[in-house]
């Protein structure tokens, strides 16, 4: 993911020359709003029409533009936008439409399918427009509120920060790859607290959207899912002022972490892992960790329940132990490896993944992608975590059953102490390994 | 050269025990008893660590963190509050730390010593 010459394919634009024309028409903006989507004509509307308020609503004097980057069908997006229609909704919303209106289009991005290429074109929409701010949004949001326009933009206007990360009130249960390893690896890795490092909502200003714009890495993973982590690992590595915002409920199609979760988390994880590398000179130094400034105002919210089996959980990881056995033993300290598989026969309604062990099994596995022990490839490291990953949210899930969604927060904010206190040991295997390739 | 805390609170025996305890661990401790003398401070004195009582009168802890983050983002806080309740507060994240208050300040003084080891560091 090093920086490379402007030849490069991961500088070709994603932007088609009809987007181009369209935004040449436009001329400049202040304010940008990106909604990546594929296929999301059922959902969009709703964001569409948040983001229209949004920016009526808390900021009539700026230019808006909203870009929907789709990567599947233009023509049906773009038939959910026909369908905002006379915009009857701004008198609902006791929102004056402002003269000036904001203007709406959909474009298809160009190059690899994936989120982080439909981001990339957003930005490059946004440097050509000359913005002063912006946001993406999810294009399956169901909770979304025009405040969320306010709260991801204004940091960025009115206070200079470089990055807005969401804050949200979420089921205990919703984003387990965000709470067993994206949030305590970005805790422990890069000493700043960030609740939300994958979500897919955010602001950013054009100093960091000029800075991602000029990394080579849009051939990468970082192209599909893992392109929310990078944004916010580089953002916080690279010293911009980042803060948070809290925007209440995250509602979105629901997922169970134990089904259908595998390509996104060998994006994720892989991306991070490969950040580690690129970013060793930071987070090697990096003691302790610091909170992050939060906006917004909180209210109360029953997040939806999120039904999650823990039983398929601890099956899958049982029923993987013996593939996996092999890889886990080049991959992982003895002693590591030898309490992993004790855990291996442990009753489903005794199961218990310790915090500890997963911590330096994650570590291990972190290492492990570093280093490549021979005959190993990448893809065949992030794959022998992935029952891991499933142990550790059945035993989370165990753990939490009977807590609500706070008490379960602090669980995770205790396990990214533990991330935090058991940073030495990674240190320690990072480095050895570096001795040995010298 | 000491490093410098700041003490919010508006109980008065409060500052005074924690001067005296933060005093001895080899820290300068200067004290504001309510939000606007504690933001004057900051501005003013440039303390190294803050900590931060939550229910004052007038102004709460909360609020005060609030603009504390607006004039120094990287400006370590600690909340010291007698309540627990609190910390579910999801403004208490832009703290560094949140300690429920208690007679023993060998927490607050290890967790004191732990944060400005990272900066030193």
């Amino acid at each position: 993911m090093s920086s490379g010459a402007n030849t490069d394919r991961s500088f070709a634009p994603s932007l088609d020359d009809e987007a181009r024309e369209r935004l040449r028409q436009i001329g400049s903006a202040d304010i940008i709003v990106g909604i990546p989507s594929y296929n999301n004509g059922d959902t969009i509307g709703r964001v569409i029409r948040a983001a229209e308020l949004g920016l009526a609503k808390y900021f009539p004097g700026h230019k808006g533009v909203i870009m929907i980057s789709e990567g599947g069908s233009a023509e049906e997006t773009s038939r959910a936008v026909e369908h905002l229609g006379d915009r009857r909704y701004f008198e609902s919303a006791f929102i004056t439409r402002p003269d000036r209106g904001t203007d709406i289009f959909v474009t298809k991005y160009r190059g690899l399918s994936g989120k982080g290429t439909a981001i990339k074109a957003v930005l490059e929409a946004g440097r050509i427009l000359a913005v002063r701010a912006g946001c993406m949004l999810d294009s399956d949001l169901r909770s979304i509120s025009p405040e969320w326009i306010e709260l991801l933009i204004a940091p960025v206007l009115l206070k200079d920060f470089g990055f807005v990360a969401p804050y949200y009130s979420r089921h205990k249960y919703d984003g387990t790859i965000t709470n067993m390893i994206a949030y305590p690896l970005t805790w422990s890795l890069y000493g700043r607290r960030v609740r939300q490092p994958i979500g897919g909502d955010f602001g950013f200003s054009p100093a960091l959207m000029e800075s991602l714009l000029a990394k080579n890495v849009w051939e990468t993973d970082i192209a599909r899912f893992g392109i929310d982590i990078w944004m916010t690992t580089v953002a916080i590595c690279e010293n911009f002022k980042i803060c948070q915002s809290f925007l209440g409920a995250k509602i979105h199609d629901d997922k169970d972490p134990g089904k259908d979760l595998s390509p996104m988390f060998t994006q994720v994880v892989g991306t991070i892992f490969s950040l580690m590398s690129l970013y060793r000179d930071t987070w090697l130094r990096v003691r302790g960790s610091r909170p992050t400034a939060i906006f917004g105002f909180e209210s109360e919210y029953a997040p939806k329940p999120l039904l999650v089996d823990s039983h398929n959980m601890i099956r899958k990881f049982q029923e993987s132990a013996s593939a996996c056995r092999q890889v886990w033993e080049r991959v992982l300290e003895k002693e590591t490896c030898d309490k992993l598989l004790e855990v291996v026969s442990f009753e489903a309604d005794r199961f218990e993944l310790p915090v500890q062990l997963w911590i330096k099994s994650l570590y291990d596995f972190a290492c492990a992608y570093e280093r490549l022990p021979d005959g190993l490839a990448r893809s065949d490291i992030i794959e022998a975590l992935v029952p891991v990953y499933y142990a550790m949210t059945a035993s989370f899930v165990r753990k939490t059953q009977n807590l609500d969604s706070q008490q379960a927060e602090e669980v995770i904010t205790e396990q990214c102490r533990e991330f935090e206190k058991l940073k030495p040991y990674l240190i320690e295997c990072w480095s050895a390994h570096q001795q040995e390739g010298e | 050269m000491k490093k410098k805390i700041l003490v919010v609170d508006d109980e008065q025996n409060i500052r005074m025990l924690l001067r005296e305890e933060l005093t001895d661990e080899g820290y300068d401790v200067i004290e504001a008893e309510n939000g606007a003398a504690a933001i004057s401070a900051i501005k003013d004195q440039k303390p190294d660590l803050v900590t931060l009582d939550i229910k004052m009168p007038g102004e709460d802890g909360l609020s005060i963190l609030r603009k504390i983050r607006e004039i120094d983002y990287d400006l370590p806080v600690i909340i010291c509050s007698a309540y627990s309740v609190y910390k579910s507060d999801f403004s208490a994240v832009a703290a560094d730390h949140y300690i429920v208050k208690s007679s023993n300040f060998e927490d607050i003084k290890k967790k004191i010593a732990e944060i400005l080891s990272y900066q030193t560091s």
